[in-house]
């Protein structure tokens, strides 16, 4: 593994196409009290595989609520693809259709089944109750979870409940999935078991997939890792060679 | 799963909330229906009765406010029969009773020889003989209510009568009534030559111009005032008081009711600020979210609504049994006044849903997912 200085000029020469990207963002919460990112720059291009890493309150959750925009910055721009975001109704389009969020609590409807929770992400598509019930029900076998559709995830395990969390984020095949700390509520064996999980979405989707985690066994399974410090960005490292599948994918 | 499964599993996870926001919604609803068919039907109850005893025109005091609201005197109705063109009249005197058993009773005093008696449709009995005093005829239910059978005393205006006859009207008001010889009513009164109101029936009442120039006569005979019954009805000023109160209070029902949903849907989706985060995360639009929240208010209102309807039903079953209130009107909520009422219900809880949608999604997703 390899640090670099800036990013920019590494970035630049991937081939891989801009999916988002944060141009002087700031976060500052409590009337400018408490700055959460500032004039943070980032860019994630199609099927990276980004861990962003940092001590407790350094940025890591607000930058991951950013880049899906279920909170928008004080100042700075996000750019999906090329245009600038700034609309409620085109952020919930992006959630809908191109960006998965997993969370560390998990954050299912505890009243619905697992199978219900996968296709509320379904609800307003378009799709025919049929055809929502059976994509939502093989999303499920995909996680490894169709042998407990119908169960309330009040009644599944910790992993099950995250299996499920991703399964209601990937059913759309987003081309970003953000994970917030998947693993922090995990047992050590369900935590591993998630980990796999998300790598080999990744691997065989080739969606990008940005994981925010203590954990720096799980940084070190992506290709990228960056380092939040108050707010700001204090180190991007890429990985140029590694063993495994993932590290094949990049070039540098 | 749908938005409407999705919204009565959430009427369904708070069991007590939803049956008391219904309770709520049901109780507002069936008191305004009760209440806006109460005033109608006191209005129409009283339309009835007297399309039922049957004239053309009703002459009352001029500028008396309502049909019981003034006096006029007995000569009059001699001049009144002496219009050509006027086949009958009648005085009437008209007073609610009290008697022995503390019960109101509407009770009307026609004279003797008033063709009023000869179109009283008698189930047993018969009606006063000429000079006849203190004997009555009886609605057969003003009878049942009173406990009285043909041949029995009545206690009216501390006066005994004795029940010559009882009627079998059909309209409400006519089945609740007791008819005596105007004389007798006059004396209780205290109200010697006067009559509330003449009924009077005219030779050619199809014919516009001639009731037109008989109502002129009449009103030129000097301080009383013809007019045919819907016209008395549709001025009569206790009527429209009743109908504007009934109709006041109706709409604060209808209100509270929306006051209801928005209270409910307001605690639960404060409750579920969390929940409507992530339906924001997961991609829904602030429409989606609203119509979810919409949706439950329009369910609560729905089988409120039904309740409503079922209480007012029952609850005009209940006036009915109620001798005071059953012998007087007759209360039966309709389509005609369940639409109207149910409707302006629906879009005031609609209105009450959409204010905590609005705040709900007014919040940003990552706000809502940080509450508990």
């Amino acid at each position: 593994m390899i640090a670099i200085d800036r990013r920019t000029a590494l970035f630049k020469s991937s081939g891989a196409r801009s999916l988002i990207a944060l141009r002087r963002v700031s976060r500052i919460y409590d009337r400018g009290a408490i700055p959460a990112l500032r004039n943070l720059d980032l860019q994630i291009r199609e099927g990276d595989c980004l861990a962003i890493v940092g001590a407790s309150g350094s940025g890591k959750s607000s930058l991951i609520n950013i880049l899906c925009g279920i909170d928008y910055p004080t100042s700075g721009h996000v750019i999906w693809e090329g245009r600038a975001i700034r609309r409620k109704r085109d952020w919930a389009w992006l959630r809908r259709l191109r960006i998965g969020i997993v969370f560390q609590e998990f954050n299912l409807i505890p009243t619905l089944t697992a199978l219900e929770n996968v296709e509320l992400a379904l609800l307003g598509r378009g799709l025919s109750p049929k055809h929502r019930y059976t994509r939502a029900g093989m999303v499920l076998g995909h996680v490894g979870l169709d042998h407990r559709p119908h169960h309330l995830v009040t009644r599944l395990s910790g992993g099950e409940r995250q299996r499920v969390a991703i399964a209601r984020a990937i059913v759309n095949e987003p081309k970003l999935l953000l994970a917030d700390e998947p693993t922090g509520n995990l047992d050590s064996a369900s935590a591993a078991k998630i980990a796999d999980l998300l790598f080999n979405l990744h691997e065989m989707t080739g969606m990008a997939i940005v994981l925010v985690t203590h954990d720096d066994a799980l940084a070190a399974r992506c290709t990228r890792r960056i380092r939040l410090r108050d707010g700001a960005i204090v180190e991007d490292s890429l990985r140029t060679l590694m063993s495994g599948p993932i590290g094949t994918k990049i070039k540098t | 799963m749908t938005l409407f499964s999705l919204a009565l599993r959430n009427l369904k996870r708070r069991p007590i909330r939803t049956f008391l926001s219904v309770l709520g919604i049901g109780l507002a609803v069936g008191s305004a229906l009760a209440l806006v068919a109460l005033s109608r039907n006191i209005q129409d109850s009283a339309r009835e009765a007297t399309d039922e005893i049957g004239d053309d025109l009703v002459v009352m005091q001029k500028g008396a406010s309502d049909i019981f609201g003034g006096l006029i005197p007995e000569q009059i109705v001699e001049r009144i029969a002496a219009i050509h063109g006027v086949a009958n009249v009648s005085g009437e005197l008209v007073a609610f009773a009290p008697n022995s058993s503390v019960k109101s009773v509407l009770t009307l005093g026609w004279p003797d020889a008033s063709y009023l008696w000869k179109k009283v449709p008698l189930r047993e009995g018969r009606i006063p003989t000429a000079g006849e005093r203190h004997v009555a005829v009886l609605g057969d239910t003003a009878a049942a209510s009173l406990g009285k059978e043909l041949n029995d005393e009545l206690d009216l205006f501390g006066q005994t009568f004795r029940i010559v006859g009882v009627a079998r009207y059909t309209t409400v008001v006519n089945r609740g009534l007791a008819l005596v010889p105007l004389i007798d009513l006059q004396e209780a009164n205290y109200r010697p030559h006067q009559v509330t109101i003449a009924h009077v029936k005219i030779e050619r009442a199809h014919s516009h111009d001639e009731l037109e120039r008989i109502r002129g006569e009449i009103d030129g005979l000097g301080n009383v005032v013809a007019a045919t019954t819907n016209e008395v009805l549709d001025n009569d000023r206790n009527f429209a008081i009743a109908e504007a109160a009934s109709l006041a209070v109706a709409i604060i029902a209808v209100a509270m009711s929306a006051l209801n949903v928005l209270t409910a849907l307001a605690m639960a989706t404060q409750e579920r600020t969390r929940e409507i985060g992530i339906f924001a995360a997961v991609g829904w639009t602030n429409g989606q979210i609203i119509k979810s929240i919409v949706i439950e208010g329009i369910m609560l209102c729905a089988i409120g609504c039904a309740v409503g309807v079922l209480l007012s039903f029952f609850a005009a079953s209940a006036f009915h049994r109620i001798p005071t209130i059953g012998n007087l009107i007759s209360l039966q909520p309709g389509i005609g006044l369940i639409a109207p009422v149910v409707g302006a219900a629906f879009l005031l809880c609609i209105l009450g849903a959409l204010f905590p949608a609005w705040r709900a999604v007014r919040m940003l997703p990552a706000e809502a997912l940080r509450r508990m």
